[in-house]
């Protein structure tokens, strides 16, 4: 006759609890362990029935309104990524970000209600998780709370990722962006269409000017031709300059075979519209089919192109950073990893001609490192300048170091870009400058203190 | 019979004979390995003694596991229950095949990844990071172990340590939310593994959420799923990558990213533990990437003040300000006060008992994992084209 399954297993993690903590006195060991493996299996029994015991005590805790809705099946997929977004979804869609706490009587008081009418986004195997999380006017009248969404994905979420992307090797080094020309009014037009986009209302002029030149014309001759069908991939964002698309969408999450296989019509996007953004993440399947109205005008953007744009910029400003701080005498000791995180942290700030970007007298704060433009030092007592500004030179690095008054003021000739960060940004990101200057030769703490960085050329 | 379908199938039958007489001399040579090395795995599989930080740093040839095996063959294998899938991927729960006596009970996970999927979805260099980089960390306590790799003509195969207490998710979305001490605990031993891999490893995991953590028989994490895990050092990378709701902005922006993604996603567990989702959220994936270039966290009014500082500390757009990334990297996270109550030290050495210790009926148990739609027999050939084209980035698997 053998021992149960049960019994060998709980005696075999006794034992290696055991042998892991050597108690003195293995006894009080042992009953404490299945105390705890006790108080562990009730713990996991109640977080399973939380619902119908709301004291019970565990991991969980069981304020929270809602029954069990978890009856999904893990070959659900996350259908909510398959839609196209419309203008008045945001009524019912209340912001996840809201989240609140109700008390019992409220999550009684929700559950009694019947099933919300937001169905589009609500799907059929949460049960009565649409009810549960709901939400309807406190019984106390409290002006709070916001509501809780009522349709948050509960099933596994899908990883996505795009194309790799490497600025370091050779076949992109020498890559520049495809440059489509246009009018000046459709560059506005165009300008005007994505400036409302997150993603693109991001980007600096030069991201800006490189982005709207990659857009590619797609004249779309007639009406009824499907630009992007529901469920394929997506690899283009579409602008449209002139007529006019419907969108549609089937519920199964993709076009079907037969007259009815595009599903619904949900709306439409005329012209300074767009749709596809999507696609300028990831690959991610269609959400919608959009088909001509009429004959029409597009300009579409690739997802890697766009991306790359976005890398290539950012990968040169870094290591056009990393180029000027490694010019830095104070910071020479900083070791790459540092200088990239430095790097990193800097912000560009731009100033018109004639801008006094630090002030002789003044409490400095920030250092800066000119990255395009020309400035001039100019110390009192004196009419002329005594140094001139170019790219790369930086200026203020003392305030890094201690709080001395500036000892120059600095002033923009043309218009300025500076990289800038404070010494608040600094410490923050490596600790205080001292220490690292000490790190290599602690003599080179005394000589910067004594070192006036205007005077250097002079 | 078996070897007169094989004559049918394999017209070029002299080539194929050669082979086989070739493979029979190196057979018992083979064979004498093979039933070694299973009885490592199985001994291994016995104690699953985590390693110190500096043991986990030798060379995968000089510690007991996360080598590339040339015996090992899905062969060795009983394949039992399905405890995932992925697009490209498959984790079997599996016992050793003609195990030596008292190793037959040896379970583990294998991951089978098939080398046609793997190329058309572009993830080559992610299964390679995913391999090399598991196999510098194994050892660590709350890191999956992979006891050995191997491969043969179509596929390929991490042998994994068995977590049989199934995903953190499940519980998660059993309970709604976690209250405090737990998400605290669990929480810990995060902080605990991205410390490692940051300053020890210099790895960026990049795919942190309740989906990739498991449970393992004596309550304790295991992160699993390293197919986004990246050695990053000190440069930036680009290519985007994770799960929609913990994309840090950066990563949605483009601008280079690198292992501070990983507290950012680390801000956004911590809500999702405490409040039972996440932070940003909207039926529209361009929506929830607007939110989170946008960085405003709203908290419910229930959450501890502490919490709220933990969470805007880590969720902060500006890596230069994030928590975690600034001066003092994982430190500044665990000297936070919503830790207070923490010892690290007990919690590295898996001194601290966790809130849920699964119940199981022996080490195959497998109540803990949901049930998988079986494997779909449609299968493509690994091609003499992709072979010449890939077969050498897959060499050292």
């Amino acid at each position: 006759m053998s021992l149960p399954p049960d019994y060998s297993n709980e005696i075999s993690s006794l034992s290696r609890e055991i042998l892991t903590h050597q108690p003195q006195d293995v006894l009080q060991f042992c009953a404490n362990f299945f105390l705890r493996r006790l108080e562990s299996q009730r713990a996991e029994f109640l977080l399973s029935h939380h619902h119908s015991s709301p004291k019970g005590r565990g991991m969980a805790e069981t304020t929270f309104p809602g029954g069990n809705p978890f009856g999904t099946s893990p070959s659900h997929t996350a259908t909510y990524m398959q839609r196209l977004d419309e203008e008045d979804e945001n009524d019912h869609v209340a912001s996840p970000t809201a989240a609140s706490f109700f008390p019992n009587s409220a999550m009684d008081r929700a559950q009694s209600h019947p099933a919300n009418e937001d169905t589009f986004g609500n799907f059929a195997g949460f049960g009565g998780f649409g009810d549960a999380f709901n939400t309807r006017p406190r019984p106390s009248g409290a002006p709070e709370p916001q509501p809780f969404p009522n349709n948050y994905n509960l099933n596994r979420r899908t990883s996505v990722s795009a194309e790799s992307l490497n600025p370091a090797s050779s076949d992109h080094s020498d890559w520049t962006p495809p440059d489509h020309p246009k009018s000046p009014e459709q560059q506005a037009r165009l300008r005007e269409a994505v400036a409302s986009n997150f993603l693109f209302s991001h980007l600096d002029d030069e991201q800006s000017a490189q982005v709207l030149g990659a857009l590619q014309e797609k004249p779309i001759p007639t009406k009824g031709i499907k630009v992007i069908q529901q469920g394929d991939v997506g690899d283009y964002f579409y602008v449209v300059e002139k007529g006019s698309f419907d969108i549609y969408v089937n519920q199964s999450g993709k076009l079907e075979a037969g007259p009815d296989g595009q599903g619904s019509r949900v709306g439409s996007v005329g012209p300074g519209g767009s749709f596809g953004e999507l696609a300028l993440m990831y690959n991610a399947p269609r959400a919608a089919t959009v088909v001509s109205a009429e004959a029409s005008n597009l300009w579409a953007l690739d997802r890697v192109t766009f991306r790359r744009i976005l890398m290539d910029s950012a990968f040169q400003r870094r290591r056009m950073y990393e180029g000027f701080l490694e010019e830095v005498p104070l910071l020479a000791s900083l070791t790459p990893y540092e200088r990239s995180k430095i790097a990193d942290a800097l912000e560009t700030k731009k100033f018109p001609p004639g801008t006094h970007i630090i002030k002789e007298g003044d409490v400095g704060e920030s250092f800066y490192i000119l990255e395009s433009g020309v400035a001039e030092v100019y110390k009192r007592g004196n009419e002329k300048p005594v140094h001139r500004y170019g790219k790369g030179d930086y200026f203020g690095e003392l305030a890094l170091l201690n709080d001395a008054p500036r000892a120059a003021s600095v002033v923009s000739t043309t218009e300025v870009k500076v990289a800038t960060l404070g010494k608040n940004g600094f410490q923050r990101l490596l600790g205080p400058v001292e220490g690292i200057m000490r790190r290599n030769d602690p003599s080179k703490l005394q000589d910067a203190d004594g070192v006036d960085p205007f005077t250097r050329s002079s | 019979m078996a070897a007169a379908v094989h004559k049918l199938l394999h017209p070029h039958r002299s080539r194929d004979q050669e082979k086989e007489e070739e493979n029979e001399r190196q057979k018992s040579a083979t064979e004498h390995a093979r039933d070694e090395e299973k009885h490592t795995l199985a001994q291994w599989g016995e104690k699953k003694a985590p390693l110190e930080p500096g043991q986990i740093d030798k060379h995968p040839d000089q510690k007991m596991v996360g080598h590339s095996s040339s015996v090992l063959r899905k062969d060795d294998f009983e394949l039992i229950k399905t405890l995932g899938t992925g697009t490209f991927a498959r984790v079997w729960l599996v016992r050793v095949k003609n195990a030596t006596d008292g190793d037959e009970n040896q379970v583990f996970a294998l991951k089978i990844l098939r080398k046609t999927d793997v190329i058309r979805l572009k993830q080559v260099e992610h299964v390679r990071n995913e391999r090399n980089v598991l196999a510098a960390i194994a050892g660590h306590p709350f890191i999956t172990t992979m006891v050995a790799s191997f491969q043969d003509h179509d596929s390929l195969y991490m042998l994994l340590d068995y977590c049989p207490g199934g995903e953190v998710f499940s519980y998660l979305r059993r309970a709604r939310r976690f209250n405090e001490p737990t998400s605290q605990f669990y929480a810990a031993e995060i902080v605990l593994i991205l410390e490692f891999l940051h300053q020890r490893e210099g790895v960026a995991y990049r795919d942190l959420k309740p989906e990739n953590i498991l449970i393992d028989a004596e309550g304790h994490l295991k992160l699993v799923d390293f197919g986004f895990a990246k050695k990053v050092e000190n440069r930036e990378t680009y290519t985007l990558c994770g799960t929609p709701e913990y994309l840090a902005p950066e990563v949605i922006r483009n601008t280079g990213h690198g292992t501070a993604v990983d507290w950012w996603a680390f801000g956004i567990l911590v809500y999702e533990f405490l409040v039972g989702q996440p932070p940003f959220w909207d039926q529209n994936p361009m929506k929830i990437y607007e939110q989170i270039v946008e960085g405003r966290v709203r908290f419910p009014s229930a959450m501890s003040a502490e919490a709220r500082d933990l969470i805007s500390g880590l969720c902060t757009v500006d890596t230069s300000k994030r928590l975690g990334n600034i001066s003092g990297g994982a430190s500044t996270v665990k000297s936070h006060a919503w830790f207070k109550d923490i010892d690290w030290d007990a919690l590295y050495h898996r001194k601290v008992q966790g809130p849920i210790v699964p119940h199981l009926r022996g080490p195959a148990d497998t109540r803990n994992f949901d049930e998988y739609e079986p494997e779909s027999i449609h299968r493509e050939a690994y091609t003499k084209d992709m072979q010449e084209k890939y077969e050498d980035s897959f060499k050292d698997f």
